[in-house]
């Protein structure tokens, strides 16, 4: 044994062994939170993790994606190469790709050359993108971010002066299968002597091996910790698409919500390490958009920031999760800017779960502290008290159906019950669509009823504002109604109450088939039961995706179709739509509070459609309507511009 | 005979269902059994267990439809009628007795009505006057004395405020100790009074303060509290008979405190009309020092930090409110409004499109985020009602909208709807109102 390959053991050793102890104490960590499954459906989840992962199918969805992708597939086929690297060190003579046979070493040269000099191409891309038009944070040109691009980039070029010193020296075999290592060789001038030639492989050797150990050793401390963890966390990320929060038990002697860092689950812990803080979430999030001081992305690195600084101090945590003015790593304004829109993780590359991570930090203010902001006691205090959010005497959940003929839904004799939800029984405007939708309902064919004065609200609100207790309470409630009235097909008008209905109270065993107008009335044009005139009146009509109806449940052609139908023409789109559309600012109970911060989120929206010049905006949902109206008040445009309902659209359309 | 009569013992009858007549009212009568002798059958009528029966009636008293009955065989009926042909021979006998529940007898002590006053540092909230003209109206039915109770550091001057508003007795305890408002204290002071005097009635405002004080002595004193009545008179048994609404607003509920005392609840601010001040009323002050020390204090206020960022004006304490909306176009076309309000003695508010704006404050506010208001008057100036406004005002006396769409749903709630240019009306308001005050005041110097 050469004394090269014992100083080599003797510092691979060194660089494994720190390498695992941060690693212990990195994933240590993660073992705190509490217990979550997921490890069921291993087929599944592997599929995942091929797929989301391996294929980079969110990375590639913005155009510098590719420039990940290349890197990434690159840094993959060279794991195979840089291993054969440090065994080679290990056992020079023993284990080496040069004992292969010709055509499989030659064929495995050739690959590694062509990664090789892709992976060094997209680090000096990525290098100049942040040097020139860098994302829209200023951490992506911090010095992390080089140090890391520069050490990839010097493996590269070490690989290279290793390869062509080589080749120059005349001890590879393969050298005209590697183009770029060849040019390399073809730059050394050829009176070079053998002993320099060998010195420069030795240098070039040690240079590399050095680069990749350090490599390995800085990442646990980096952001680029992504490259260990995104892959386990595709593998782990929720087998459904996040639509809910999870339940509550409320038994004495419990917490409620999460207060402290080690209190998430080890999932929502292990997200915070698996960011790769690429800022997607903050691009598409409204309220970062709007300049609110919340920005998902800092608020995933602020847990991870938490349970690093906590590490260690069992129980007694040093640094607070929670707390304003810097007390805390997450201040509570940022906790209550969200809309639950759901954009963030519909972009997450590596499936980060953001809004159930801030519905826990509600809970724990709600629940425990009875911290929150002054607007929403009136809620909380309506909803327990009347359940509806405006404290409305209930006896007037039928003011809507004053002049109409309305039948209570009947056990075994009517169909649908149409849930019609608060806004839709008490606001004066959304009425407006509640008649339109129980006209359409009259000439769908189908038997329908509402249970009246006996409705209680659904609690989206309330779930999505952290009041778990009693959400919890009225899901319960609303689930006995509809058990003992013998209901089994629901029909909603806002998509908050459709997605409550038909997702969390999903939780609670409860069996019901939810549908939206927008589903139900494309479901009864395509199976040709409900005719329609063409609606003439709209010579534009821009269509604005609800998030609970779009993202949160998949919705983006049933309400584009509708409009297609009744119009006869497509709907214009927004700048923002379908999956990345933007949120109209009233989800997640913001409806009920102060927008305090920044600007406002609904004029960002009214501004982008108005953009396109329609004469008229569809909204499938009551706070989309509530958002816009108001908006467009603002905006001086509601005279030039109406805001329609999808349902009083296709009223407009119903023959006589 | 009549000792003789004593030996008869009294049947006991046993209870039962009148067939048919139960409604399934929802169990109503199981709720009440104070031996749980009564369980539901599969139709939600009662089964009444004999053997834990002790025929205590209450079932009978809750039952909406009278479906419950005592039956008395023939023989049991024989005897009854013996004892009331007893009794009605010798009615004194009849009297002694007559089981008197022992619960009831010590209410008996209980006399007075007692309201308490409430102040910040020696300035007086409203509701505790208004308490007294309610008060005041229970102390008549029941022919008792109308107290007023007077805690603090430094109130000489409330007690002849209390006398001026109708109370006839003051208690008044004026020590350093109860200086500022804390529970403990307060609390402590009013379980030692009412122990002490035994009034039967107390009445408190349903405010922040009154809310958590009148907890904390209902509490302490084992007795009924009933929160936010809207309603209160005494019925013909002598019980005070508390309004309040429940289930969400649907019915009204009156409750009674049957066997404690004393009968507690707390009103509202505005709900009770004030009742006219007289100042030249005179009434006994009672000073009275209650064991309460410093020391026993757990909690001690530092310092007081007012809101620097309240408005000098209450808009929620009002009597008259115009307020504007979206449609006053700009902060400079308030002032329009102000003068409006200045003319009618009232105050300028606004809906959430105008804090949004930047053209009022926060403090200013009407609606679901902002303050709900019950004035007298409310002027919805260019204020469409969006749902988040009308929930804030929509329990105005008078409510007189103006807009230019004339289906705003504003006027759906409004008492008086103009549809018009504002710029036009509210002037033309003002003016009226003016020249109207002009000629008053014309008339008055002329007379």
């Amino acid at each position: 044994m050469t004394s090269t390959v014992i100083a080599f053991i003797i510092v691979l050793v060194l660089a494994i062994a720190f390498f695992f102890y941060s690693c212990y104490r990195r994933f240590g960590l993660i073992l705190k939170g509490k217990p979550d499954n997921r490890f069921d459906s291993l087929f599944r989840r592997f599929w995942n993790m091929l797929y989301y992962a391996f294929g980079q199918r969110r990375v590639v969805k913005k155009p510098f994606g590719i420039n990940h992708f290349v890197l990434f597939w690159a840094f993959m086929i060279l794991l195979i190469s840089n291993t054969e690297f440090l065994l080679n060190g290990l056992a020079p003579d023993v284990i080496s790709f040069a004992r292969l046979p010709d055509g499989a070493y030659f064929t495995l040269m050739c690959i590694f050359d062509i990664m090789s000099v892709l992976a060094l191409l997209a680090v000096i891309l990525a290098i100049i993108r942040r040097l020139t038009f860098p994302p829209p944070y200023t951490e992506a040109k911090s010095r992390d971010a080089f140090i890391i691009l520069g050490l990839v980039a010097g493996l590269m070029i070490a690989y290279f002066g290793m390869n062509a010193s080589e080749i120059a020296a005349g001890t590879e075999r393969a050298a005209s299968y590697m183009p770029i290592s060849n040019f390399g060789a073809s730059l050394i001038s050829s009176g070079t002597p053998a002993s320099t030639l060998d010195t420069a492989v030795q240098v070039f050797w040690w240079f590399h091996a050095f680069i990749l150990l350090s490599f390995l050793n800085y990442l646990p401390y980096s952001k680029h910790m992504h490259v260990l963890t995104s892959i386990p966390n595709c593998f782990f990320k929720s087998l459904e698409k996040v639509r809910t929060q999870s339940r509550e038990e409320f038994k004495k002697g419990n917490t409620f919500g999460i207060g402290q860092v080690e209190n998430f689950t080890w999932k929502g812990l292990f997200d915070s390490y698996a960011c790769t803080e690429c800022g997607r979430c903050s691009d598409n999030c409204p309220a970062t958009f709007t300049k609110k001081p919340l920005q998902p992305r800092l608020l995933i690195h602020d847990i991870k920031v938490n349970l690093l600084e906590n590490a260690g101090k069992d129980g007694h945590a040093e640094l607070p999760l929670i707390g304003s003015g810097g007390e805390g790593s997450v201040a509570e304004e940022v906790i209550w800017e969200c809309t639950t829109c759901g954009a963030c993780m519909e972009v997450c590359p590596v499936f980060i779960e953001h809004v159930p991570r801030i519905v826990d930090m509600r809970r724990h203010l709600v629940e425990m502290k009875a911290k929150f902001p002054e607007e929403l006691l009136t809620l909380f205090e309506n909803m327990e008290q009347r359940s509806n959010p405006w404290g409305i005497a209930p006896a007037d959940r039928v003011k809507w159906a004053a002049d109409i003929n309305v039948r209570p839904f009947e056990k075994d004799k009517t169909e649908y019950l149409f849930y019609v939800g608060c806004a839709g029984a008490f606001d004066a405007r959304n009425r407006r669509t509640t008649l339109s939708l129980a006209k359409i309902l009259d000439k769908s064919g189908v038997t329908w009823g509402t249970l009246g004065r006996d409705e209680m609200c659904c609690g989206d609100s309330l779930r999505r504002l952290g009041n778990e207790y009693v959400f919890d309470r009225m899901a319960k409630a609303n689930i006995k109604t509809f058990t003992d009235k013998g209901v089994k097909k629901i029909i909603t008008q806002c998509p908050h109450c459709y997605s409550t209905l038909k997702n969390d109270y999903r939780q609670y065993s409860a069996d019901f088939e939810v549908v939206h107008h927008t589903e139900f009335i494309n479901g009864l044009i395509q199976d040709g039961r409900l005719k329609l005139n063409s609606a003439k009146d709209f010579s534009s009509i821009i269509f604005h995706d609800s998030c609970y109806l779009g993202r949160y449940n998949g919705l983006y052609d049933a309400p584009r179709q509708v409009i297609a139908f009744a119009t006869g023409k497509a709907p214009v789109e927004m700048e923002r739509h379908r999956d990345k559309g933007f949120c109209c600012g009233a989800g997640g109970g913001r409806m009920w509070m102060e927008e305090k911060e920044g600007t406002l989120i609904n004029v960002a929206r009214v501004e982008e459609a108005l953009a396109k010049k329609p004469d008229a905006i569809c909204v499938c949902c009551p706070y989309c309507m509530t958002m816009f109206d108001d908006g467009l008040k603002d905006k001086e445009a509601a005279d030039k511009v109406q805001v329609l309902d999808l349902a009083e659209i296709v009223a407009k359309a119903l023959p006589d | 005979m009549a000792e003789e009569a004593k030996k008869i013992k009294r049947p006991r009858g046993t209870a039962r269902l009148i067939p048919g007549k139960c409604i399934a009212c929802g169990a109503r009568c199981e709720t009440e059994c104070p031996k749980d002798a009564i369980k539901m059958n599969e139709k939600g009528e009662p089964i009444i267990d004999l053997e834990k029966c002790t025929r205590c009636q209450r079932c009978l008293k809750i039952c909406p439809v009278q479906a419950i009955e005592i039956y008395y065989t023939p023989e049991e009926q024989k005897i009854l009628d013996e004892l009331a042909k007893q009794k009605a021979a010798a009615p004194a006998t009849a009297l002694e007795a007559e089981v008197v529940d022992p619960r009831l007898a010590k209410l008996r002590e209980y006399k007075g009505v007692w309201v308490f006053t409430e102040h910040t540092e020696g300035k007086p909230a409203e509701v505790s006057w208004e308490l007294l003209g309610v008060g005041a109206d229970l102390a008549k039915v029941r022919n008792v004395e109308l107290c007023s109770l007077v805690v603090g550091d430094n109130v000489e001057h409330l007690v002849n405020e209390a006398f001026a508003y109708g109370a006839s007795k003051v208690y008044l305890v004026d020590d350093p100790v109860f200086h500022y408002y804390r529970t403990e204290s307060y609390y402590k002071c009013l379980c030692y009074l009412i122990e002490k005097y035994k009034p039967e009635i107390v009445l408190i405002g349903a405010t922040g303060l009154g809310r958590d004080l009148a907890g904390a002595v209902a509490t302490r004193l084992q007795t009924g509290l009933t929160a936010d009545c809207t309603g209160l008179s005494i019925d013909d048994k002598g019980f005070l008979l508390q309004t309040r609404p429940a289930f969400g607003g649907n019915i009204m509920a009156t409750i009674l405190t049957e066997y404690t005392r004393p009968q507690m609840s707390t009103v509202r601010p505005h709900v009770m009309p004030l009742p006219a001040r007289d100042a030249s009323r005179q009434g006994t002050i009672v000073r009275e020092r209650v064991p309460v020390q410093e020391e026993e204090i757990a909690a001690k206020v530092l310092e007081i930090i007012a809101d620097e960022n309240l408005d000098s004006v209450d808009v929620a304490a009002a009597d008259i409110i115009v307020s504007g909306g979206r449609g006053m176009c700009n902060a400079e076309n308030y002032k329009i409004l102000q003068e409006l309000a200045n003319e009618l003695g009232g105050v300028v508010a606004c809906s959430r499109a105008a804090v949004e704006a930047g053209w009022m404050p926060l403090e200013r506010q009407v609606g679901q985020t902002g303050k709900t208001v019950r004035p007298k008057i409310y002027f919805a100036v260019g204020i469409s009602g969006a749902i988040q406004h009308l929930v804030g005002m929509q329990d105005s006396d008078t409510i007189i909208a103006i807009n230019r769409d004339k289906s705003a749903p504003i006027f759906e709630v409004a008492t008086y709807g103009i549809v018009g240019d504002l710029f036009q009306v509210i002037p033309a308001i003002t003016n009226y109102v003016r020249e109207m005050r002009a000629k008053k005041a014309g008339k008055a110097v002329a007379s």
